[in-house]
């Protein structure tokens, strides 16, 4: 049962991923944008190397696009092989001198050395235009460029909100949450972050109530220890990018990000889970209490994918790894000595006013009794006491799936 | 969260309503936004390996061992079984709470835990679909490409349950022994143990996103999520008195729950 939410999400992402490039409107013709290739294709007789690679020839438009396209000299510096299937490509065949259908496109490649070069493999002006740098129409070519990158990032500022964050590795403890982060691109692959989190559901999994109710056994205070909020500052890099079709008909860019950086976070620890407090024959609902287990060093690490659509939203899938060291010595300012006082002065039902306390001590938090549930605080004493009877410390992972929106500025 | 999530869902379902509309309307461009489509599976059965590791483990851990046969009826769509072994284990965990419960005289009504049901020999039958194709650059002039894909199937599985509570023949109450070592320290000397044991068969579903990359025309590496999921069944308001003279106590649990294995897979694929 536990990991279903997880994989849940994870699961229901994916359309969403796919649902939200189409916001990406394929590359108009006259931008440099998504891959602009001829289709494969072989030479007139040549029999395809393999069936499943095979291309349907491209159809001609009927009137050449009005926007020309700058001169192949001026693009041969952008276009390179892309594909190993592409390894056999053939420079663009060289117009012929004399159009023989159509009149010949102001852009389209003369025959600089007619009579030592091979001749054109078509003859069809309209076949010989350049669209971005590529013959799109020529049959006869077969040309992969690596485009330029359709949104640039570098000097740009990145405002990210993950309305969900969600644990996905919690086996004693839960946390669900929502982070805001703020990434400045100081280059196109290299980027500043400053993240918050606020976890606004933490507490212990039901994993480790069971283990309470069924065999008295539970996870030691340090590894059950939920964090609350978090800050962190760090880098961010985009090693890779690409991009992808959804059933053929429109595009998505997206790149790899990892992330790192370092920061703090305020965590605590469930002194009682919700119980039922009857008083005088009436019931009262006591809702879960957690004890201040202090401020804890915070590392980060993650990586995921961010799919950019438009040039100035994105999607961001992340898993992100908070790590931070825990021990737990002391609940609430109160380390065992004060536990043992105040258990003492509980029970000969003495005040605490002149016990000897270590300064940080909040004794408030345990005296008293709260007005609505009648709830009486010194109870909670003893299980203060039993988190730090035995300090315990551990490394702490919160592995938490992140799905969020950026906007980019 | 879950209102959020639809309205987000909803958001981007309406702008779907636009697709590539500019770019198609020239004509220029094709139809096909990821031109140059270099690997198209269709038509073409596929042999896969794959190996499976435990995301996350509670009380068990399981690696799996499966093979694969599919064929793939389009570019998007195939229908693959897949059959393994899984081998599997109690959980550092488990033996710790297996052993300290064996003393633990102050419980002697209890209930057993929730999913410590193992798989080992399983099957299943499902449909993958890769509505999604792509590449990514490595390096300037190392396109990769890919599919990301779902995966739906269900079948059957062979199921083993050892508990961690019921101990039909203590030898050593204070040490947390139950089973025939010839040493208390000793643990790997023991060639029998005494805790209660069942099997069943019992329906499995599986579900995974993956990615496939393609390395030239017939081979691919498959990363891949995937739940494994089974009814759970357990019994409860079990005596400590009857089980450890032998007898069968307490009752099937009324809701027990599905059991989720999520692994993370490895796999290698070999296209025909």
């Amino acid at each position: 049962m536990r990991p279903f939410r997880s994989i849940a999400l994870l699961v229901a992402a994916v359309p969403a991923l796919a649902f939200a490039q189409g916001a990406a409107p394929a590359q108009p013709p006259g931008s440099p944008g998504p891959e602009t290739t001829a289709p494969a294709s072989t030479s007139p007789g040549e029999p395809p190397e393999r069936s499943r690679t095979q291309r349907d020839a491209p159809a001609v438009p009927q009137a050449a696009p009005e926007t020309p396209a700058a001169p192949p000299a001026s693009r041969s510096g952008t276009a390179s092989d892309e594909d190993a299937a592409a390894s056999d490509t053939t420079a663009p065949a060289p117009a012929p001198a004399g159009p023989t259908s159509g009149i010949a496109p102001a852009d389209a490649p003369v025959l600089e050395s007619p009579e030592s070069g091979e001749a054109p493999r078509t003859t069809d002006a309209q076949q010989q235009r350049l669209v971005n740098g590529a013959p799109l129409y020529n049959p006869n070519v077969n040309v992969h460029i690596v485009q330029k990158k359709r949104f640039a990032d570098e000097g740009k500022h990145e405002l990210v909100l993950y309305p969900g964050v969600v644990q996905v590795n919690g086996k004693f403890t839960n946390h669900v949450g929502t982070a805001l982060h703020y990434v400045y691109h100081l280059q196109e692959n290299f980027a500043l972050q400053l993240g918050g989190q606020y976890n606004w559901y933490s507490d212990e999994s039901d994993f480790n109530l069971e283990l309470i109710d069924k065999v008295r056994e539970q996870a030691q205070a340090a590894s059950s220890l939920l964090l609350q909020w978090g800050a962190h500052a760090g880098v961010e890099v985009t090693p890779l990018y690409g991009k992808f079709a959804f059933f053929n008909n429109s595009l998505a860019q997206f790149s790899l990000v990892l992330s790192g950086g370092a920061g703090v976070g305020k965590t605590r620890h469930l002194i009682r889970p919700k119980v039922a407090n009857e008083v005088d024959g009436q019931t009262y609902q006591v809702p879960a209490r957690f004890g201040d287990t202090g401020n804890k060093f915070l590392g980060e690490v993650g990586g995921g994918f961010r799919v950019q659509f438009g040039e100035s939203y994105a999607i961001r899938l992340e898993v992100r790894d908070l790590i931070y060291t825990a021990r737990v010595d002391k609940v609430d300012g109160c380390n065992l000595g004060d536990f043992e006082a105040l258990e003492a002065a509980r029970a000969a039902n003495q005040p605490f006013d002149g016990l000897s306390l270590s300064g940080s001590c909040k004794v408030a938090k345990f005296d008293g009794v709260d007005p609505e549930t009648k709830k009486n605080y010194r109870e909670d004493i003893i299980l203060g006491r039993d988190l730090v009877a035995e300090p315990s410390s551990d490394v702490l992972n919160n592995v938490s799936f992140y799905a969020g929106f950026s906007m980019l500025f | 969260m879950n209102a959020r999530t639809l309205r987000v869902f909803a958001a981007l379902c309406i702008s779907l309503t636009a697709l590539g509309a500019a770019a198609q309307e020239d004509g220029v461009l094709e139809s096909a936004v990821v031109r140059n489509r270099l690997y198209k599976p269709a038509g073409h059965p596929e042999l896969s390996l794959s190996v499976g590791l435990p995301v996350q483990t509670y009380l068990t851990a399981h690696y799996f061992f499966d093979v694969g046969l599919a064929y793939n009826l389009f570019d998007t769509f195939a229908v693959e079984a897949r059959a393994g072994f899984a081998a599997s284990r109690h959980t550092g965990l488990a033996r710790s709470i297996s052993e300290s419960f064996l003393d633990r005289e102050d419980k002697r009504v209890t209930d057993e835990l929730e999913d410590l049901w193992r798989m080992n020999l399983h099957g299943v039958i499902g449909a993958r679909w890769a509505p999604i194709y792509g590449k990514i650059s490595l390096v300037a002039d190392i396109p990769v490409h890919f599919q990301t894909y779902l995966w739906v199937g269900g079948g059957l599985g062979n199921l083993k349950r050892e508990s961690v509570i019921q101990c039909t023949q203590v030898v050593d109450r204070a040490a947390g022994v139950c089973d025939n070592r010839t040493a208390v320290d000793d643990r790997g000397s023991a060639t029998e143990n005494y805790w209660v044991k069942e099997t069943r068969v019992a329906p499995v579903v599986s579900a995974a996103l993956g990615f496939r990359f393609f390395i030239k025309e017939q081979h691919g590496i498959r990363l891949e999520l995937r739940d494994w999921i089974f009814k759970d069944s357990y019994r409860v308001n079990l005596l400590r008195d009857d089980w450890e003279a032998g007898n069968p106590t307490g009752e099937p649990a009324g809701s027990p729950g599905l059991t989720h294995l999520v692994q993370f897979d490895l796999g290698y694929t070999y296209s025909f």
